[in-house]
Formats: structure tokens, sequence, C-alpha cells
């Protein structure tokens, strides 16, 4: 069986629909930051098969390593913030982050 | 040499940031600090402004030139986004001196977020607008949860960051459909290949509506607008007022280069087959919501958080008077919004610094009661914050009352297919009015409860220069319009 371009797309496609679906329906801020990494390596599993059969230059994999390098910049402050947070919180979840709400 | 030329404002404030981190661990007094930044960002404005007129305009050196534009409507765009940033870092010098939170890090976080606000705007090419983005966006997440023992600036720094990062997983997605379906990550060879008709339709449409979901979400446009209450009332309010300023203005030029460049097409760009179809509902909502919720707010900071969703919603309609195919509409309906941004840029400073200016340590301004009988009390500072709500209500002759001008009128200027919208919009600042006219109403007509804390301003020149700066630009581009919005269409020059 061949694995076409198509169905690459569709995988991703899946990846990302599950990252979506977890970032909105977890309440939980760590899931949901692992919901938004999934959600980046679907893009970048998208732009390597699209590179594959596009392969005229590198414009996709190229692509994909700056996301991954900024997919770490952006756990990395996450992370900072999730963190304090928890020191004030003793908690992890969104849903009890709501002393802004009136 | 005369390549390196155009990019002197980019790499003066990169580099200026890099100093600053290297002078702040030797540095006694964390208001120099202040000033360097300024000077930074202030000097690489300067530069940004004279090139914006097509001084010093060259081809920028090899490497560059597919990933950033050079061009005088990106250097306008610098030139706001390094003033107003300028004007944050004056009024962060006042306010985290007052409050106690000096710490070296945040001028350099600003003036790095500046930077990846610059890239942003300058971006063609989708790789370098995820770049810029999320330079900006990772230092704005840092200023917003600064004040690290505060409930409010942890909770509003954790909301901002899961919804833009979300918001940036969905704005890739649709880069990567759209690579996908053109086989090109330049804006340039998009825009070809879709104009010749070889590229995949089905999976152009559906990149370009997640592009402009991304987008929607970093201008605050309802319905991606949750996240910009809460992060603006947590966050410290120098970085506020860079969040709505700097950001918006940046998410706003991406804005119009996406869509000029890759969907500037006929068919794209009509009003009923493409984007603008799209984009003029999201601005009605936003206008009538924004100024809807701004109205019920019993904080001065959050009124001016949903002040600012309302005023994405004018500037939206500028974006979507860009349906007409006639290239000289085109250029007046960019330079209505370029003009725009500028004016809110210099309203909103006023209103954010004199909010900062009228509390002092341990008795910050937040609510209307804060303001209550201020102005009869210290005259010189409600004066600025009148004038900066006048010019955001869009009052004759100020700066808003004609960025508000310009931009309805370029929606009419082709045919009246936009008069609902325009009709939406009058409306709706006809709401605004109410609010805004409410903080005069509490600094001049009302006496503060007995017992109640009375705000008691600070003292620094830092936030005076600010609203001086401010304060000038906003009259002088409410007096004087002609000359500025000449500039902005000399800097948006001939479209195609």
């Amino acid at each position: 069986m061949q694995i076409e371009v198509g169905d690459y797309l569709a995988l991703a496609s899946i990846v990302f629909g599950i990252g979506a679906i977890g970032f909105l329906v977890r309440r939980n801020v760590l899931v949901q930051l692992m919901s938004i990494e999934l959600m980046l390596n679907s893009v970048n599993l998208m732009l390597i098969a699209f590179n594959r059969y596009m392969p005229a230059n590198h414009a996709g994999q190229l692509f994909a390593f700056f996301v991954i390098a900024v997919a770490a910049a952006e756990a990395a402050v996450g992370l900072a913030i999730v963190i304090s947070l928890y020191r004030l919180r003793k908690t992890v979840h969104s849903d009890r982050a709501d002393s802004l709400r009136h | 040499m005369t390549a390196w030329l155009p990019l002197v404002p980019l790499l003066l404030v990169c580099l200026g940031a890099f100093a600053l981190m290297v002078v702040d661990v030797f540095a006694r007094e964390k208001p120099e600090l202040a000033t360097l930044s300024t000077v930074i960002l202030f000097a690489a404005a300067a530069v940004a402004a004279v090139m914006a007129t097509g001084k010093g305009i060259a081809a920028p050196p090899h490497g560059v030139a597919p990933y950033l534009a050079v061009d005088t409507m990106a250097q306008f765009f610098n030139a706001t986004i390094c003033a107003g940033a300028g004007l944050c870092a004056l009024l962060a010098g006042g306010y985290l001196h007052e409050h106690g939170l000096e710490r070296g890090e945040f001028y350099a976080l600003l003036v790095l977020s500046a930077f990846g606000a610059m890239v942003l705007a300058a971006a063609t090419d989708l790789l370098s607008i995820f770049i810029g983005l999320e330079t900006m966006s990772l230092g704005v997440y840092s200023m917003v949860a600064f004040r690290r023992g505060s409930h409010r600036a942890a909770e509003g720094g954790i909301k901002y960051f899961l919804l833009g990062s979300f918001a940036a997983a969905i704005f890739l997605f649709g880069s990567a459909l759209i690579y996908g379906a053109t086989g090109h990550t330049d804006l340039a060879g998009i825009g070809q290949s879709i104009h010749d008709g070889d590229a995949l339709i089905r999976l152009v449409v559906l990149g370009m509506l997640m592009l402009i979901v991304g987008l929607a979400f970093k201008v605050s446009a309802v319905p991606f607008h949750m996240w910009t209450p809460d992060a603006y009332e947590g966050a410290v309010t120098p970085a506020t007022t860079f969040m709505s300023v700097v950001v918006k203005s940046a998410a706003f030029a991406v804005l119009l280069r996406v869509l000029l460049t890759c969907f500037g097409d006929q068919l794209s760009a009509d009003l009923r087959t493409g984007w603008p179809g799209v984009l003029a509902p999201i601005a009605a909502i936003t206008m009538v919501y924004g100024n809807i919720a701004a109205a019920q707010q019993a904080s001065v900071k959050r009124m001016l958080a949903y002040s600012s969703i309302a005023h994405a919603g004018y500037i939206l309609v500028g974006v979507v008077a860009l349906h007409s195919a006639d290239p000289q509409l085109r250029q007046m309906a960019v330079s209505g919004v370029l003009f725009y941004l500028a004016a809110y840029t210099v309203s909103n400073v006023l209103a954010f610094g004199s909010l900062i200016a009228l509390g002092s340590y341990g008795k910050e301004a937040v609510s209307y009661e804060d303001l209550a009988g201020a102005g009869r009390r210290y005259p010189l500072i409600a004066l600025p914050f009148v004038l900066g709500v006048l010019s955001l209500m869009g009052f004759p002759p100020t700066a808003g009352f004609l960025g508000k001008w310009y931009v309805f009128s370029a929606a009419l200027a082709g045919d009246d297919s936009l008069l609902w919208l325009v009709i939406v919009g009058v409306l709706a600042s006809v709401v605004g009015a109410y609010y805004y006219l409410r903080v005069i109403v509490y600094l001049f007509m009302k006496a503060p409860e007995p017992g109640a804390p009375v705000a008691v301003p600070m003292r620094s020149g830092y936030v005076v220069a600010a609203l001086l700066l401010s304060g000038y630009f906003v009259v002088k581009m409410g007096v004087s319009p002609a000359k500025y919005i000449d500039y902005a269409l000399a800097a948006v020059g001939k479209l195609s």
C-alpha cells in the first residue's frame, strides 16, 4: 500500500484535533500545555510530509525546525508562569484561577 | 553597506536590548535602565520615521529579502511601534519605581518584545511572521506575569499564555495548509500561486481562515477576545499599555500584509466570496460588544481593556475596506488604518499614563470611585486624562476623531456596500461616549465617599514626560492632520 500525502494530512488533522479538544476540555494547565505541544507536532508532521512531495526547496523542513525551537522556548515561559501560579494557589487547575472574574 | 541601512531601526533595538541586559548587571539605579531603553526606542523610532518618507530605502542584503520587507510601510510601523514602546518604557520607569517592582529584566523584555513586534510588522514570509509573533508574545507573557506575588498577575499571565499559544498553534496549522496548497511560504509566492490558479483552493480557504483566526486572537477581536480583559487587568499597567498599543499595531500590520499580498486577488478580496465577508461581521460584533461590555465595568483599567477591543473593531472596518479592487481606494484604506493606529497609540498612552500618574504606592487608582473628585484636587493630572479619553471617544479635534474619520470614510469611498458597517460603528461609538464621559464626570463632578480610600498621585518625571509627549501628538495630529495623513499615504505608496 502506498502512503499518499493525503494520508499524512488526515493523520496530522486528527492529531491536531485531539490536541485542540484536549486544550478546550481539560482543566489541568499541564495537560493543556501538552495539548498545545500535540498541536504543534501535528503541524511539524504536515510540514515535513508536504516537503517530501514538493522537494523543490527545503522550506517545509526548515519551518519544522523553527517550530521545534520556538515550542521549547514557549514551554519554558509557560512552565515558569505555571510555577508562579502554583506557588500562590497550590493548584494547577485553570478553573481555580478565577479571582479576575467579577 | 547601503543594503544594511534600512535595517538600522531593527538592529538598533535588537542590539540595544542585549546592551540593556549587560547594563542591568552593573547598574545600581534601575531608573537608568528606563532612560536607556527609552533612548534606544526613540532613536529607532526617529530613524524609522525618516525612512518612512523613502529616504535610505534600498534593497535589503542578501538572505534578508525573502523574509523581511524594508519598505516605507514597514518603516512607518517601526516608527509607531518604537514610539509606543518608548512611551511604555517611560511609564514603566515611573510605575515600577513607585510600586517597588524594580527589576531590570522588565526593560529587556519590553525592548525585545518591541523587536519581535518590528519583525512581525516587516515579515513577508510565514516563517518570519511566526518567529516575530512568538518573539513578541513570549516577552509579553512574561511582562503580564511580572508582579510575582500577585494572584491577578499570575492568573492574567496564564490565561494570556494558554490562549496565545493556542492561537499560535492554529495560525501555524493554517500556515502549513497554505504551504501544502501552494508550495510556498513567502507571501508573494503564495499570492502569485493563488492568482495563477495552480493552488489547491480548498486547502487555501481553510488555511486562510485559520490564519485569520490566529491573528484575530492577537488583535483581540470578538469572539477571540476572552483573554483580553483578564490579561489587561492582571498585568502591571505599563505592560497593559504595551499590549494595547504595540501588540495591536504589529498584529494589524501583519494582517494587512497577509491579506494584501497573499489574498489580494479579485476573488479572495471580494465582499461576497472572500475574506472581507468574514471580517465585516467580526468587525461589527467587536465594535458593539466591546462598547457595551466596557460600559458595564466598575474598574477603569478593565473599561480601557474593553475599549481596546472596541477599537480593534473600528480598525477592522478599515481592513474590510480593502475589498475594493481600485488601488487608490486601497491605498486610502491602508493609510487610514496606519493613521488610526498611530493616533490610538498616543491616545491610549495618554489615558493609561494618567491612570498610572493618579496612583501612588499602595493607593493605585483602579475603579471609578478612586477617581472621584481627583480632577478638582489635582487638575494638572486630570487634564491629560480628559484629553486621552476624549481622543479615544473620537471627540473633535483630537487625533482619535480623525482616525475614525479616515477609516470610516475609506469604507464609504468606493460604493455603499459597507454603509451598514459604518452605521454600526457610529452607533457603537455613541455608546462609547457614555463610559468615556463617565471618567470625566467622576474626575470633576463627584466627591469621594466619606472615609473611602483616596487616590494620591505619584511624582515621577518619567510619567510626566510620557504624558507631555503623547498629549502633544494627540493635539498635533488632531489640529493639523493633513501632514500626518499625507505621511501615511506616502508610506503606503502605490498598491497594485
